[in-house]
């Protein structure tokens, strides 16, 4: 799934519309689908060469959620029937919308 | 360590608990590993060893009791004897007690030997008494503490302690925070045995479904549960993309939530479709408010719809100019004068029409207004609609712009009905699905051979008179249709012979057997996708295992349901998944050889009986 080029930082940086970063390792990151191919250094996004993503649509708030579900999904990848994740009602929506777009 | 497993391991050392009423200390004990009983065993021994002093001890312990139970301190030596006699007395009649029986046979057991009989009689005996037959004091009166020998005052709620002995009110309080401690720790431990079970439950449900997929649900799929979840909480679902509405309501519909409170969130005007899957609470009002609010909707689909009724029926063919797609289920209370308006208006632009279970109105008249208004309809799916008949398939039948038909009414209609059907609309059709018609002979077969070169999707069930060798016919290398994606060949059967094809000798004999499946699988086998075959109880065994030999692949095949072809067994299974590299799910119900193939991680498998295999591991002893 991630690509393990040599050259690549392990870890990409994640940044919201408010400004906060989070940096996350790569593998996990791209468990969303938009990620995967903003960093694909095949499609030459300016993404794939800095390693740092604007996601200009997501507030810092559901970003933290939405890395979360990143390393949670990364956690259990072999395992079967895993236990839902927990999402805090008033963020479901957005959070949804999030998902959405990332393709996750 | 299960109970089951601490049973067996007890049964290796020759034990075997007589009284298998545990407390939750004995069962947290032992979960640890301590066994009462070996440490009974090991007190035996240390009895044994300290037979020699065995009267002093005897003598010691009267004088404690005595001190325990505080009564006169100087008792005089007659009395000693007297106390000594009624030990005796005791001890002779424990020896005849039931409880002392049953504890020497343990005793025995466990050692497995009968020497030193008499003396093990006396110790057993002696160790019984001192116990229960220690008389307590009354309320009122002072005692010793066992633990830490102070003296206090016995009241009813005063502790006993291990020995047996009284505990004061602080080493009492200990015992108790220690035991309930201890029952804490037990039901803990009790806690979490039980959460694998319940996962396993969890597992099966999903395993029912299909989904087995390793690793986490997508983040979508969380939220849109979640969003299911608190959907009364919920103000606005603001500008969600269509197939995320449309998950929405599926769930939604499923838990029967879909109100008319609810109904508000999916009112958007901007968006094309509508698809409710439970209108059962909505009523006249609500769909007029759809329609009202959704001017542009393209696709309406209503299942469930027995509300519905004229009056908003009229209003959405009057407000929604730009209607092509539309679905209805068990819409009983439209009448045929509204089918009528439907078609006259709306009839020129509908692209799909797909109705099922009408009972009360759509009778041959309508189909055949609907066969003369609708020149550009491409898919019609009628099902269960008891009031059309074998007439209504001769007005289908000229209906030469579909491309999907699905037919599942008049289903006692001719063969020649179905024929001619085929023959006039066979040539566009990319869907053909012809549903228990049971008069549907091989010249249906013939018809479909000799006009239909474009199916993706076949299905053609429930029919006892195809035969085998026509079937395979249909599927040789002469037939221009390219492979198939799509086959439902279930149900086609001879209903007469039970067991296997006919004869040995019948040169053709009657229901989708090995020839056909060997010819479908050459034919279609490249890009098959879903394949259904359940009840065909003539395949043969030796043409699964030809066909799934785990050479031969199938690389897009992802369902399979083989329910009741009764040949299929472990070998089969095995083949299939090593042939079908794409499965996700094959269903195999009463394939009774088919039990001990191991399932590859991911892959769906229902229909084994493996409630039965969990009964046997969750059992144990």
């Amino acid at each position: 799934m991630a690509d393990t080029n040599k050259e690549l930082s392990p870890f990409v940086t994640l940044v919201s519309a408010d400004g906060f970063e989070f940096h996350v390792r790569r593998s996990a990151a791209c468990v969303s689908g938009t990620i995967r191919r903003m960093l694909d250094v095949q499609n030459n996004f300016s993404e794939a060469q800095s390693g740092v993503c604007h996601l200009e649509n997501l507030s810092g708030i559901v970003l933290e959620k939405v890395v979360e579900y990143f390393y949670y999904n990364e956690k259990h990848h072999q395992s079967s029937s895993v236990a839902d994740m927990d999402i805090p009602a008033d963020l479901c929506l957005e959070l949804l919308m999030a998902a959405d777009y990332l393709d996750t | 360590m299960t109970l089951g497993q601490i049973d067996r391991a007890d049964e290796v050392a020759g034990i075997v608990f007589v009284d298998r009423k545990q407390s939750a200390l004995t069962d947290f004990l032992a979960s640890h590993n301590i066994s009462a009983q070996q440490i009974n065993l090991d007190y035996q021994a240390r009895l044994a060893r300290q037979q020699a002093d065995q009267a002093a001890a005897a003598a010691a312990a009267a004088n404690e009791e005595n001190n325990a139970n505080g009564s006169d301190d100087d008792e005089d030596v007659a009395e000693q004897k007297k106390r000594k006699r009624k030990e005796e007395k005791a001890i002779a009649k424990i020896k005849a007690s039931k409880e002392f029986k049953r504890r020497k046979f343990e005793h025995h057991r466990a050692k497995d030997s009968d020497d030193d009989e008499e003396t093990d009689d006396d110790a057993l005996a002696r160790d019984m008494m001192k116990k229960p037959q220690k008389a307590p004091p009354k309320p009122g009166q002072f005692a010793n503490c066992e633990t830490c020998e102070k003296r206090f005052t016995v009241t009813p709620y005063t502790l006993a302690g291990v020995d047996g002995g009284f505990l004061c009110t602080k080493c009492g309080k200990e015992l108790k925070d220690e035991k309930s401690k201890a029952e804490k720790a037990a039901a803990k431990s009790k806690k979490k045995a039980l959460v694998p079970r319940v996962r396993k439950r969890q597992q099966e449900s999903d395993r029912m479904e299909g989904n087995v997929k390793l690793g986490a649900k997508s983040l979508v799929e969380h939220c849109v549960r979640k969003v299911a979840d608190v959907v009364n909480d919920i103000e606005d679902f603001g500008d969600l993309p269509q197939n995320l509405l449309d998950r929405l309501s599926q769930i939604l519909s499923k838990k029967r939530v879909l109100t008319p409170r609810t109904l508000q969130l999916f009112l958007q005007p901007g968006i094309d479709r509508i698809a409710v899957y439970d209108c059962a609470k909505l009523e006249t009002e609500d769909f007029n408010k759809i329609f009202a609010f959704m001017p542009d909707v393209e696709r309406v689909n209503f299942r469930f719809a027995g509300q519905l009724k004229d009056e908003p029926f009229r209003y959405m063919i009057e407000k929604n100019p730009k209607l092509r797609h539309l679905q209805l289920d068990a819409s009983n209370l439209i009448t045929d004068a509204a089918w009528t308006d439907l078609f006259l208006h709306r009839g020129d632009q509908l692209e799909t029409l797909k109705l099922s279970a009408l009972n009360d109105s759509f009778r041959d008249e309508i189909v055949e207004i609907m066969a003369s208004t609708c020149p550009n309809l491409k898919r019609l799916k009628l099902r269960k609609c008891s009031h059309m008949t074998e007439q209504s398939i001769n007005f289908i039948a000229s209906m030469t712009s579909l491309e999907h038909l699905s037919l599942a009414i008049a289903q006692e209609s001719s063969a020649e009905s179905l024929v001619n059907l085929i023959d006039s609309v066979g040539s566009n059709l990319k869907t053909l699905c012809l549903e228990d018609y049971c008069d549907a002979d091989d010249s249906v077969l013939e018809a479909i051979k000799n006009n239909c070169t474009q199916l993706t999707k076949l299905r053609l069930t429930g029919s006892p008179s195809f035969t085998d060798n026509m079937l395979a016919n249909l599927f040789d290398a002469a037939w221009p249709n390219p492979c198939i994606r799509h086959i439902d060949l279930s149900s086609n059967r001879d209903m007469d012979s039970a067991m296997g094809p006919n004869d040995e000798d019948d040169e053709n004999p009657v229901g989708f057997g090995s020839n056909a499946m060997k010819a479908m699988m050459v034919h279609s086998g490249n890009k098959l996708e879903q394949l259904d075959l359940h009840s065909n109880r003539h395949v043969g065994k030796e043409v699964l295992l030809d066909v799934f030999d785990g050479v031969k692949q199938y690389p897009n095949l992802k369902d399979i349901d083989l329910s009741f072809v009764t040949h299929v067994d472990d070998v089969v299974m095995t083949g299939i998944f090593k042939s079908c590299p794409a499965l996700e799910k094959l269903a195999v119900f009463a394939c009774f050889s088919a039990r001990e193939a191991v399932i590859p991680q991911g892959i769906a498998v229902i229909g084994l009986p493996n409630a039965q295999s969990a009964v046997e591991t969750v059992g144990g002893a």
